[in-house]
């Protein structure tokens, strides 16, 4: 049991920020409030620092890319463009040491996907960044992709998709075979004779047709729109993972079909095609329209630092320091479907704490200095 | 032009309330309470700070890469057909209207280094270019502001899984001193054919053109410079910083400049090794430490040197010592530092106005840039879209 003391709690719920002790025991925030009891308990002087909510990276391939070159991926099976059946989950090395690096950057919890090669990819895990039970949960969402990676996965093998038409086909006939099974599941009622023959991948895609996780889409651009459009046909919960461009579609976006939008990443020049837009702006805009926004690293193709960039690119464009930290926090935790454990700093939820020397999204020398998860100290900034 | 009231951050490492007068491209006046002449625009920077242009010294700025032509090529400035390509020129690589449709200007830089790719041995010669415009000859600022080398495992990766050399370290090292010391015998004579490879070379142990190495690791910089040590004129620049520890004495005592790298992939794990206090430690020794953007081919972001500068700040929490290292530093290793890279009289009016320091808050955008005098980017342009 430890309490940390004095700090500038941002808790990301209702509480806001405040001025604040916070008690963990068993690995769970046990208290909050002003001149807590520190009797029998460590403590943790934080006067003068910041206390955050670990952080939500709400879409990565951590722990599951191992290296650069061939046979170092286990999270893109590039052999069907529809692979639902598959799960991040079994691609994932606990042990990889990437998760050191993410640790280094705040990052207690990533939701990682399978990569985004197929246009149905499979199921998505949200997974901790260290500690004895890694799974937040499983599955979180079902992924997709539209443009160019399936585009580009499959063209060179002469096999379908080859264009962004063949991909709007693909989803909607995988969606459109869960929709049969589930009736002809459900016609059969109690006699297994009548049961269809059990079939994997379209028993993942029955929670995402229940609407109980969304399907989570590699989109940028104009492929939202196909999407919103597949989302409301099905009448299902989407993502929109990547985003750029989602500036021209503000309005349109803040629809029910649309659970989240997830940003990212940006360490990267414009390029022609889906990455010829990089509107940061974005974020504001979705944010001021009531649409649930999140960063991403996309880790570790791209470089996993890049949540405070992005977060305080989306400062400079004008948000709130505040607003932007729900990015990788609040946002993220409703995004991925565990802020009934992470994500905030509220009694009840996992003692995943950052404290940081100042502000990350307004302060750029801003430095972390401690990371919990579980309670678990799992990184102490070394003394200069 | 009189931009008045301005916080001035000379790149130099000093700070200052001055006003800033700018004529013909240039600076013309730096000093305090400065008289606007008849008729001359005022600029009120009352709360501003006013830096110079970043200048990105090794990049790949205006490279039409391979999603950017309608056939798939490599990228301009990654000649792989030849491990061993010191006559090349990096101008050739760079297309004006490339680089200005990234709108560089709106991130800070007006300065940007086109370099030959680490995939050879010897890549060619490196150029400096303005950030906006259309001609390369009116944007260069300089050509062979140095020598490209590389003694990375791109190397082996390029040529070795062709089964062609390099498919170790050795020969790219036996062909480092082998072909330095070529050089160092070259003599053109009359009624001869000129070897171009050599020719090109020669510059670089006469001392005439740096020599820019991209080492993987302190290891590889160590034996790159024991290599040197016959060629004593030769001017070493390490480029990447990769495993350097900030306890190098070599490097010290010898003033060898360093590029520093950004770190920017996970999975390459000699660019992970980039450690930003040994960078701090080694500049805090008197060693002129620089920054650049992304590592090899991977596409950089255009944030890369201001975002290069905040993980600085995390270190040294002082932005008069970082911000030389992105502006006033890379100039000088680059040879432009007589053009551009500082705030001082008689150079190009290569200023950026900032709202607030961007190295200290999130907070801060950029009011106005200037490239020679011109506005190429002020508040509420809109934002290029391909």
């Amino acid at each position: 049991m430890y309490v940390i003391q004095n700090g500038t709690l941002y808790t990301m719920d209702g509480q806001g920020v405040i001025q604040a002790d916070l008690r963990v025991k068993d690995g769970k925030i046990t208290q909050i409030g002003q001149g807590l009891s520190t009797e029998g308990a460590q403590v943790i002087d934080a006067a003068g620092k910041c206390v955050t909510p670990g952080f939500v990276d709400a879409h990565s391939h951590v722990g599951g890319i191992a290296g650069i070159g061939p046979n170092q991926e286990d999270l893109n099976e590039i052999t069907n463009p529809l692979t639902p059946e598959l799960d991040a989950y079994y691609g994932i090395n606990p042990n990889d040491k990437i998760f050191d690096t993410v640790i280094r950057q705040g990052i207690t919890t990533s939701c990682v996907a399978p990569g985004s090669a197929n246009v149905v990819c499979g199921w998505v895990v949200a997974y901790k960044s260290a500690g004895k039970d890694r799974v937040v949960r499983r599955p979180v969402a079902m992924k997709g992709a539209m443009g160019i990676n399936p585009k580009g996965c499959y063209s060179p093998k002469n096999l379908a998709p080859m264009t962004r038409m063949a991909i709007a086909n693909l989803m909607r006939s995988y969606l459109r075979n869960v929709q049969e099974y589930m009736k002809k599941k459900a016609d059969a009622g109690d006699d297994p004779a009548k049961q269809p023959p059990y079939d994997l991948g379209l028993e993942h895609g029955i929670p995402v047709l229940e609407k109980k996780i969304p399907l989570k889409v590699h989109s940028y651009m104009h492929d939202m729109m196909t999407l919103l459009e597949i989302a409301k046909e099905f009448d299902i919960l989407v993502t929109v993972d990547h985003a750029q461009g989602a500036s021209d579609y503000l309005e349109e976006l803040n629809d029910p079909h649309i659970h989240g939008v997830i940003f990212g990443p940006t360490c990267e020049p414009l390029f022609p095609g889906e990455g010829g837009k990089l509107d940061y702006e974005c974020c504001k805009g979705l944010d001021d329209e009531g649409v649930s926004v999140a960063v991403m690293t996309d880790g570790p193709v791209t470089t996993v630092n890049m949540l405070l960039f992005e977060m305080g690119e989306c400062v400079r464009r004008g948000m709130d320091p505040v607003r932007a930290l729900a990015m990788v926090t609040s946002n993220a935790a409703e995004i991925v479907g565990v802020s009934d454990r992470v994500g905030s700093l509220t009694v009840g939820k996992d003692a995943d704490i950052l404290i940081w020397s100042k502000l990350p999204t307004l302060a750029a020398d801003a430095v972390l200095e401690r990371v919990f998860i579980d309670g678990e100290s799992v990184y102490q900034k070394e003394n200069d | 032009m009189l931009i008045k009231n301005g916080r001035l951050h000379d790149g130099l490492g000093a700070v200052s309330c001055q006003d800033l007068r700018i004529g013909q491209g240039r600076i013309l006046a730096i000093g305090k309470d400065l008289a606007p002449e008849q008729g001359e625009e005022v600029f009120d920077a009352s709360g501003m700070e006013v830096f110079p242009g970043f200048v990105q010294p090794v990049s790949v700025w205006g490279i039409n890469g391979s999603m950017t032509e309608i056939r798939p090529s490599s990228n301009d400035n990654d000649e792989r057909s030849n491990p061993i390509m010191p006559e090349l020129d990096g101008f050739y690589a760079f297309n004006g209207r490339a680089a200005t449709y990234q709108q560089l200007g709106a991130f800070g830089l007006t300065c940007c280094g086109v370099a030959p790719a680490d995939n050879n041995l010897f890549g060619g010669t490196i150029a400096m270019f303005c950030v906006d415009g259309v001609n390369p000859y009116k944007m260069c600022l300089k050509r062979g502001c140095g020598m490209m080398a590389s003694v990375t495992p791109n190397l082996k990766k390029t040529y070795g899984s062709r089964q062609q050399a390099p498919m170790t370290r050795m020969w790219t090292f036996a062909n480092f001193a082998l072909q330095l010391r070529k050089a160092s015998e070259y003599k053109e004579e009359e009624g001869k054919p000129k070897d171009d490879k050599l020719a090109a070379l020669k510059q670089v142990v006469e001392g005439q053109l740096p020599l820019f190495v991209s080492c993987d690791s302190g290891a590889s910089a160590r034996q790159v410079w024991d290599i040197l040590q016959d060629y004593p004129k030769i001017r070493l620049v390490l480029v990447n910083g990769f495993g350097l520890t900030g306890d190098e004495e070599w490097i010290v005592e010898n003033k060898i400049p360093v590029i520093a790298r950004y770190a920017s992939n996970p999975l390459d794990e000699d660019a992970m090794t980039m450690d930003w206090k040994a960078m701090a430690k080694l500049s805090g020794q008197g060693v002129s430490v620089a920054f650049s953007g992304t590592y090899t081919n991977s596409m950089g972001a255009r944030e890369d040197m201001l975002w290069n500068g905040i993980e600085m700040m995390k270190v040294l929490h002082d932005s008069e010592k970082v911000l030389p290292m992105l502006t006033s530093v890379p100039a000088r290793i680059m040879g432009v530092d007589d053009i551009t890279g500082s705030l001082r009289e008689g150079l190009r009016a290569d200023v950026v106005i900032w709202s607030a320091n961007p190295l200290e808050s999130y907070q801060a955008h950029i009011v106005r840039t200037y490239q020679a005098g011109q506005v190429i980017y002020q508040e509420g342009d809109a934002m290029k879209c391909m």
